[in-house]
């Protein structure tokens, strides 16, 4: 029934019921769009507009009884939806909802937050630790009141001493009582001290414990408000590395051990790496005390630094990380970064090359990689010669800037790849090491199928010098080789014979510039050229005299070679 | 009513105490009704006016020969003999009405009739309350001194009229909110002993529940704080942990109320502190409800509660999230503010406000509780003292002179002897700030040496008489023990 409703108000049942119908409508449109989306704007429009018929009829307040899917107003059915997923009134009913009473002024602002935790609470989880009677009550709605039944049945609750009857049971025999009451009266007048003179002495009690000063009051709400401002996160996990230290029963760090295994994923959800970047730092100091944990307490606890560093995990992280509304500490990634393990540098270095070059990110997370790939040979070794792998381009040219010499048999397999691409990485890489050993592997791609890949391969040989490469370079010069080669390519084949033959290169290149005379080959301009070029690169006063004495060749091409040799021989 | 049924009733009546009160009571005050509207009616003289008023002196003397002396109490709807409460029935309620309404309008609450009243003093009581009602106008106390004075005038010395205690509003409202407070109060130590017992079996639990006993709680005490922080004094040996739980929840949510805390933050605080002691489920319920005292091994190991908290409370499913602010609380609330409690602190830390309020509010209620290895609680006023004047306890000075503040230098559920040799409970601090040494008291024991029986007699300390002296005044506080009374009674 209305409560309170004056007698004069009739109000049609039909109102009620389409006031329903357009609040089931609502509580659609809320769960379905955004605040500023047109829909959900017009659904709060009509919501409230609904209300109005209901207000203007004289009603002071709608009371609604909630009987299972039903909602009913003055014994009347204003809401029926038998199907429980869909019905509002079971929605409401389910958790304990008995009647409903909406008042003037709810239309306003608390009918949509009504709306809104309704749906909440629809969509909870079967074991959330709320329903919606606690969503409800943290609103603390004016103008909408609610009975709930309780979960508790009676049987459950305890009655409490001296309900019903005394605790001691007080005598009927009259001579009983009368002797119990001289007893007790006997008891109190010893037990007092001699009667006073109506007041409390005032050394009984410190008056001034009745009030809090100013300042006390102001310490307590600071106190308050670092109680809310505090990082509870941190403050958790300090506890259970505090609780690591101090009990060393193996069931207890077992079940600290367990909880943290747990927890981490929760951090690592939140992204709050601030947390994560703890958790790393005090496992860190934890492992190193070789005293404090056993063995197997030791890695486990290792392991669970270890697990952020699995690809599944670190993707996660480093997907976080980029995506993150605000963007995590530079100390806290530095702290997160610093803690990965060599099994997470496939992932970083997948990573690497999505990440703006010059962001934070992307710095902290390349020193990371240069960390892993410098102590860490066999993995890089081992993702060398991972042909499908994503992160092979990164990784080999990471072994290049990094001059890792233990990569070299690594990057010398990379040079068998399928794609030009990762053979030319492959060169690039060896050619930064510069060792014997890596130069000696650049022979192979001298003869490789492709143009790019060789240009490279015999540039960083000619530019070491590497006199190993001279049987593979010397016959291109010399044009023993057949093959279809652009003046570019020659070039460089001219250029890398000259710096590594040097001076003993002179006779013969001399010899092609000269082309033309008795009993010599005829060589064409092209190579002519390129033999200019070549001696230019001697830089001896012999070089540049032979280049002196073409510098007026009749072949245009020639001339421009010879000039540009004596430019770049200084002369 | 049939003859059978009257003859069943009248058999009732006489085995029980109650029942007879109840009986003598309507018959009292039916003959009360008739007299005054016989004197309205009839001159004195009229032999009906004449059988009324034998009627109402022999109507009271059934009731003072067993009984010494004839209370009336009016309080709200209800109308109490003897402390008894009348039921209104049908055949009844109007008669009831129109003598109750004739002594609310001298602002009449209490009606005494001692031994020895005589027929005449019922002739000039009921006379006089004629002449005063055909005023009409709203109660006003100073027509109950014209009444008083007029009954001396008259000689009326066996019959004393008295304001009402409080306001009948108040009297219903307090009521209501104690039967409220009571199911608030029963149904968080079920879903505690609920949580507790299924923490110890392993077996989940519903947090929603928890959560609906701590909101039922701050609202109660948002509404009438009294009347829940009553309930704490309720010493349930057997069922400690889960009543404990429950007054702490209880004293801190009072405490953080009256440091203005919001409801939403008084939420927070209610649910650590229902939860403080949840670590407590995985100790031995041998060593955990141990009646003599506790080796060191097993101190040792009631002092893992804390930490066994922390990892229950981060392993209880239902949480939307992780309880992050419980499970602080959880660890904290032994520490002590200089940190040199158990468990011991290992990284910096700060004992945050909400453990700080649950350690005050843990270190009060656990001390003044008899509990397995405390066999003799402290009394409630040197608990306190204690708390305030000995630093070495950690205890926020500020914080315990907020829970003075709350429950006074004579805590509710403190037992004392009164200057009159009364022996009472304190039930509350004085809703007069300036009497806060002066609280309220209900008397179990009177100045005869008399049991009261619950809920005992209501009086304010404050109350002065006409000299401007105080009527009552605590001497000494004492063990409840000594005179056989169950404090808890006292409050439900």
């Amino acid at each position: 029934m209305t409560e309170g409703m004056p007698a004069a108000v009739t109000l049609p049942p039909s109102q009620v019921e389409e006031l329903l119908r357009t609040l089931v409508k609502g509580l659609r449109a809320f769960q379905m769009y955004l605040p500023n989306n047109p829909v959900y704007q017009r659904a709060g429009h009509n919501v409230r507009a609904a209300f109005q018929p209901l207000w203007a009829s004289g009603l002071d307040r709608l009371t609604l009884q909630i009987v299972e899917t039903d909602i009913v107003w003055e014994e009347q059915v204003v809401y029926h939806q038998p199907n429980k997923s869909e019905s509002l009134a079971w929605t409401l009913f389910k958790d304990g909802m008995r009647v409903l009473t909406l008042f003037p002024g709810v239309e306003e602002e608390e009918i949509v937050k009504f709306l809104d935790i309704v749906q909440r609470a629809r969509t909870l989880a079967a074991d959330a630790g709320d329903d919606l009677l606690t969503l409800l009550w943290e609103q603390d709605f004016a103008l909408v009141q609610y009975h709930f039944t309780e979960f508790t049945t009676d049987a459950n609750v305890p009655g409490l001493s001296g309900e019903g009857a005394y605790s001691v049971a007080p005598p009927t025999d009259p001579n009983v009582v009368e002797s119990q009451k001289e007893d007790t009266r006997g008891k109190v007048q010893e037990e007092a001290p001699p009667r006073k003179s109506g007041v409390v002495d005032v050394e009984d009690f410190d008056s001034t414990l009745y009030w809090l000063d100013e300042a006390e009051i102001r310490a307590i709400a600071e106190a308050v408000a670092r109680e809310y401002a505090q990082d509870l996160r941190s403050n958790v996990l300090n506890i259970l590395f505090d609780i690591v230290e101090q009990r060393d029963e193996p069931w207890a760090r077992s079940d600290t051990f367990s909880t943290m295994e747990t927890y981490l994923p929760h951090v690592l959800n939140a992204g709050d790496f601030r947390s994560v970047a703890l958790i790393l730092r005090e496992t860190r100091l934890l492992v190193r005390q070789q005293e404090l944990l056993r063995a197997d307490e030791r890695e486990r606890l290792d392991s669970l630094t270890g697990r952020l560093s699995e690809p599944a995990v670190l993707q996660q992280i480093l997907q976080s990380v980029t995506e993150a509304q605000t963007p995590p500490t530079e100390d806290d990634l530095g702290e997160l970064f610093r803690e990965l393990r060599p099994a997470g540098l496939e992932t970083v270095m997948v990573w690497l090359p999505k990440l703006p070059p010059a962001s934070a990110v992307s710095v902290l997370l390349a020193s990371s990689a240069d960390r892993l790939a410098e102590t860490s040979p066999n993995e890089v070794l081992r993702l060398l010669r991972l042909p499908e792998s994503e992160s092979l381009p990164s990784i080999i040219s990471l072994c290049g800037r990094l001059k890792l010499q233990a990569a070299v048999p690594g990057l010398s397999d990379t040079l068998g790849h399928a794609l030009a691409s990762i053979r030319l990485a492959g060169v690039l890489a060896l050619d930064g090491i510069g060792t014997p050993t890596a130069l000696s592997a650049l022979e192979r791609p001298v003869d490789d199928a492709d143009r790019e890949v060789r240009i490279a391969a015999v540039q960083a040989l000619g530019r070491r010098g590497y006199k190993g490469a001279l049987r593979r370079i010397e016959p291109v010069v010399q044009g023993k080789v057949p093959r279809e080669i652009d003046l570019t390519e020659r070039m460089r084949f001219f250029e890398a014979y000259a710096l590594i033959a040097g001076n003993a290169a002179l006779e013969g290149l001399t010899a092609m510039l000269s082309s033309g005379g008795l009993f010599k080959r005829k060589e064409t301009p092209e190579v002519r050229a390129c033999a200019a070029l070549a001696i230019g690169r001697l830089k001896t006063p012999e070089s540049r005299e032979v280049l002196q004495r073409y510098k007026d060749d009749k072949e245009l091409v020639v001339r421009t070679a010879v000039s540009r040799a004596l430019r770049e021989t200084g002369s | 009513m049939s003859r059978e049924h009257e003859h069943a009733g009248m058999a009732e009546e006489k085995s029980s105490g109650d029942a007879f009160l109840r009986h003598a009571g309507r018959t009292f005050l039916l003959a009360m009704y008739t007299a005054l509207r016989s004197l309205k009616l009839y001159p004195i003289e009229n032999a009906t006016a004449q059988k009324s008023l034998d009627d109402l002196q022999t109507a009271s003397l059934a009731l003072l020969e067993p009984q010494g002396e004839i209370e009336l109490r009016l309080s709200g709807d209800f109308i109490f003999v003897n402390g008894t409460r009348l039921r209104l029935e049908l055949d009844n309620y109007a008669s009831f009405s129109n003598t109750l309404a004739a002594l609310r309008t001298l602002d009449v609450g209490t009606l005494r009739v001692a031994t020895g009243v005589e027929r005449k003093e019922w002739q000039i009581f009921l006379g006089v309350l004629l002449a005063l009602t055909a005023r009409g106008g709203d109660p006003d106390p100073e027509r109950l001194i014209e009444f008083r004075d007029r009954l001396a005038l008259g000689s009326v010395n066996h019959i004393e009229v008295d304001p009402p205690l409080e306001s009948e509003d108040k009297v219903a409202e307090a009521e209501k909110a104690r039967e409220v407070a009571k199911r608030t109060y029963s149904h968080g130590v079920a879903v505690t002993k609920d949580l507790i017992n299924s923490v110890r079996l392993g077996r989940t639990t519903s947090i929603t529940k928890v959560k609906r006993a701590v909101q039922a709680i701050v609202d109660q005490v948002l509404n009438n704080e009294t009347s829940l922080l009553g309930l704490t004094t309720i010493r349930d040996y057997d069922e400690y942990t889960f009543t404990h739980s429950v007054n702490v929840c209880i004293l801190s949510v009072a405490i953080g109320k009256k440091l203005s805390l919001t409801r939403l933050q008084l939420y927070d605080l209610g649910l650590a502190a229902l939860l403080h002691d949840v670590g407590k489920a995985r100790i031995p319920v041998d060593v955990l409800n141990k009646s003599t005292g506790l080796t060191e091994d097993e101190w040792k190991m009631m002092q893992t509660h804390p930490w066994l908290g922390v990892l229950t409370l981060f392993n209880m499913r239902g949480y939307g999230e992780i309880p992050y602010r419980q499970i602080v609380v959880a660890h904290e609330h032994h520490m002590k503010t200089d940190l040199t409690g158990y468990p011991k602190a290992i990284r910096p830390r700060e004992m945050g406000i909400f453990s700080r309020i649950v350690a005050v509010a843990d270190g009060y209620d656990a001390a003044t509780t008899r509990r397995s290895y405390q066999t003799v609680p402290i009394q409630p006023d040197q608990v306190l003292r204690e708390m305030w004047e000995n630093p070495r306890r950690g205890y926020d000075p500020v914080l315990v002179k907020a829970l003075i503040n709350l429950i006074g230098i004579y805590p509710v559920g403190s037992c004392v002897i009164l200057d009159t040799f009364e022996v009472g409970v304190v039930s509350g601090a004085n809703p007069d700030q300036n009497f806060m040494n002066r609280p309220m008291v209900r008397i179990c024991i009177d100045v005869n040496g008399a049991l009261v029986g619950p809920p005992g007699m209501e009086a304010n300390l404050a109350a002065q008489d006409g000299a401007g002296a105080f009527l009552r005044s605590i001497v000494k506080v004492t063990n409840p023990d000594r005179y056989g009374i169950i404090v808890g009674d006292y409050f439900v």
